[in-house]
């Protein structure tokens, strides 16, 4: 009877699996002996050890590529904290506008991300006419954003605050709804102001919670592809560079598969450092909840 | 009750806010109207001074029509494919403990946390080698790997919420598991389905950095592919660029209007509410 059961669910997950086995697990196993390979125009060659790995190592433009994309997630992941932690504790509440304004923030998170950052493009540009507009406001000459090195950096980051800080809200928010309002209220009743309420109560109920949306928001920026494609093209001088977008670029511009493989494999164990952390900390949190 | 200074501070605080978020989308919308030489003429207009459809037609001309046709059958055959393979998968996860349960539901976790473009290269490399290159048929099944495990997770978590005597009856009366499942469960379980069809439909017509990959051909070319190319051939010519980024946008903006509730609800893994 256990037995057959049990059968029963294998059968009903065997479908799924089979499709993540192909279409993520095979190429992933397939990408590790490619990037053993010299691979030229697609057709794969003799095996060279670690050639690609030592290659890459070697690689002025992946050093660049690896210092963009840290500072990059870094700074863009305390930045869309903050205001996504802000917009939580701002929007916390039941109230009509609360509702809405919950609904205008996620709304640069569900456009495409290739047409948020062709948006941005065009209103940074020149051709737009906005920012010498402002500039002429001000009475200041406004550089070309986006043919600067700082400046199209910084272009990048906005690009990924305005993107995702709803994102962490609506995690952050979810966590703080999780809070019992009693043991707000109680604390109130013994006199704590809001600032102490906050610092003494909340933020360490919502540590977990926190955690996770951390981790999940530095996965994300440090694979960032689309910003830096579509809103910079990695310029100028390689300023906005990306890990992620260095391999499209040596894969599908460059056609070196061996090399670009390579790469994604060294981006993959980070990201399954990442994620391995990610699910100790989701599991740390299970057994909490449930005592 | 707040003050009223407090009152006019918060609603002051939250247009900045809502400025912030869709100004570029609304500027954009508003410039899609405009005629070319307005576009660029110093000082910008907020609004077209006379509307017109030029931009539009100038995209419908390059094939934005067959392009959109695209963008919806492969979300649609996605979005079908992920039930049909997600919601046995959910039920056996929310229903029956076996062997292996935990390494499923860590498999899930994991594939949802792992970022799309890690896998475009060695996608790529296998995609190709199956002969799958530049068919809709292989983008939809990639798409459906990637967002299988967030439909199972929200789908899961929401069987889970229902009672199980409603299932043991269907089944003294002679419904077999499966039939059970599409003809009692699924149809109970509207608000769990709806958040995890609307995640794949967003994911499907969105996504830019998988179909640039895996399709090369004109005619196969989704929307966000077909407005990457646009970029390259229009250049500077925002009118058609912006024309076609708000084709590709207002669909989606609706959908998300509507059912923002459960959108929201799959973001933080299920816990839909009924």
């Amino acid at each position: 009877m256990h037995g057959s059961a049990s059968r029963t669910a294998y059968m009903l997950l065997l479908p799924a699996l089979l499709i993540e086995v192909v279409f993520v697990f095979a190429p992933l196993g397939s990408s590790l002996f490619y990037s053993f390979h010299r691979v030229r125009f697609f057709q794969l060659q003799e095996w060279i050890g670690f050639g690609n790995y030592l290659g890459i190592v070697g690689d002025p433009g992946f050093l660049n590529a690896l210092l963009v994309t840290a500072s990059f997630s870094l700074i863009t992941l305390a930045l869309t904290f903050g205001v996504g932690f802000a917009l939580a504790l701002l929007l916390n509440r039941d109230a009509a506008t609360s509702v809405l304004m919950r609904t205008v923030v996620l709304v640069p998170y569900v456009v495409a991300m290739l047409v948020g950052s062709l948006l941005l493009k065009w209103l940074l540009s020149v051709d737009a006419g906005l920012l010498p507009l402002a500039g002429a406001w001000v009475g200041l000459d406004v550089p070309t954003i986006l043919g600067d090195p700082d400046y199209a950096f910084a272009a990048l980051i906005a690009n990924g605050v305005w993107r995702d800080s709803a994102f962490a809200m609506v995690l952050l928010l979810a966590g703080l709804r999780s809070i019992p309002p009693s043991l707000i209220a109680a604390a109130r009743m013994d006199g704590a102001g809001p600032l102490r309420i906050l610092v003494e109560i909340v933020l360490p109920l919502l540590r977990p919670v926190m955690v996770i949306t951390c981790a999940r928001l530095l996965l994300h920026f440090a694979n960032v592809l689309t910003f830096p494609l579509i809103l910079t093209g990695g310029g100028p001088n390689s300023a906005t560079e990306t890990v992620a977008l260095r391999i499209f670029r040596i894969g599908f511009e460059d056609y070196d598969l061996g090399r670009a493989n390579a790469m994604a494999v060294l981006l993959t164990l980070f990201n399954i450092a990442a994620v391995a952390i990610m699910l100790f900390l989701f599991r740390k949190r299970g057994r909490g909840a449930h005592g | 009750m707040a003050s009223l200074p407090r009152r006019a501070l918060r609603l002051l605080v939250s247009l900045l806010i809502a400025a912030a978020a869709l100004f570029p989308i609304l500027f954009g919308l508003s410039s899609s109207f405009k005629p070319p030489p307005e576009i660029i003429r110093f000082p910008p207009s907020l609004l077209p001074a006379e509307p017109t459809w030029q931009n539009y037609q100038a995209i419908w001309q390059a094939g934005i029509g067959g392009f959109l046709g695209n963008s919806l059958l492969v979300s649609a055959a996605t979005v079908t494919l992920c039930v049909l393979l997600g919601a046995p998968a959910a039920y056996a996860l929310a229903r029956y403990r076996f062997a292996g349960r935990l390494a499923a539901i860590i498999l899930i976790v994991a594939v949802m946390s792992i970022p799309v473009a890690s896998l475009l290269i060695p996608t790529y490399t296998l995609i190709a080698d199956i002969g799958l290159m530049n068919t809709h048929v292989g983008l939809v099944l990639v798409y459906t790997a990637y967002q299988l495990p967030i439909v199972v997770w929200i789908l899961a978590a929401y069987f889970q919420s229902l009672p199980e005597e409603l299932e043991w009856s269907a089944m003294m009366d002679g419904y077999s598991r499966f039939q059970t499942l599409w003809r009692v469960v699924l149809p109970l379980s509207r608000p769990g389905l709806v958040a995890a069809v609307l995640f794949v439909v967003v994911f499907a017509w969105n996504d830019f950095v998988v179909a640039v990959t895996l399709l090369s051909s004109e005619e196969k070319r989704t929307l966000p592919i077909a407005i990457y190319n646009f970029l390259g051939f229009y250049g500077r010519e925002w009118g058609p660029l912006l024309a076609s980024a708000m084709v590709a946008t207002v669909p989606i903006l609706i959908l998300f209007i509507l059912l923002q509730r459960y959108f929201v609800a799959g973001m933080t893994g299920g816990g839909v509410k009924g």
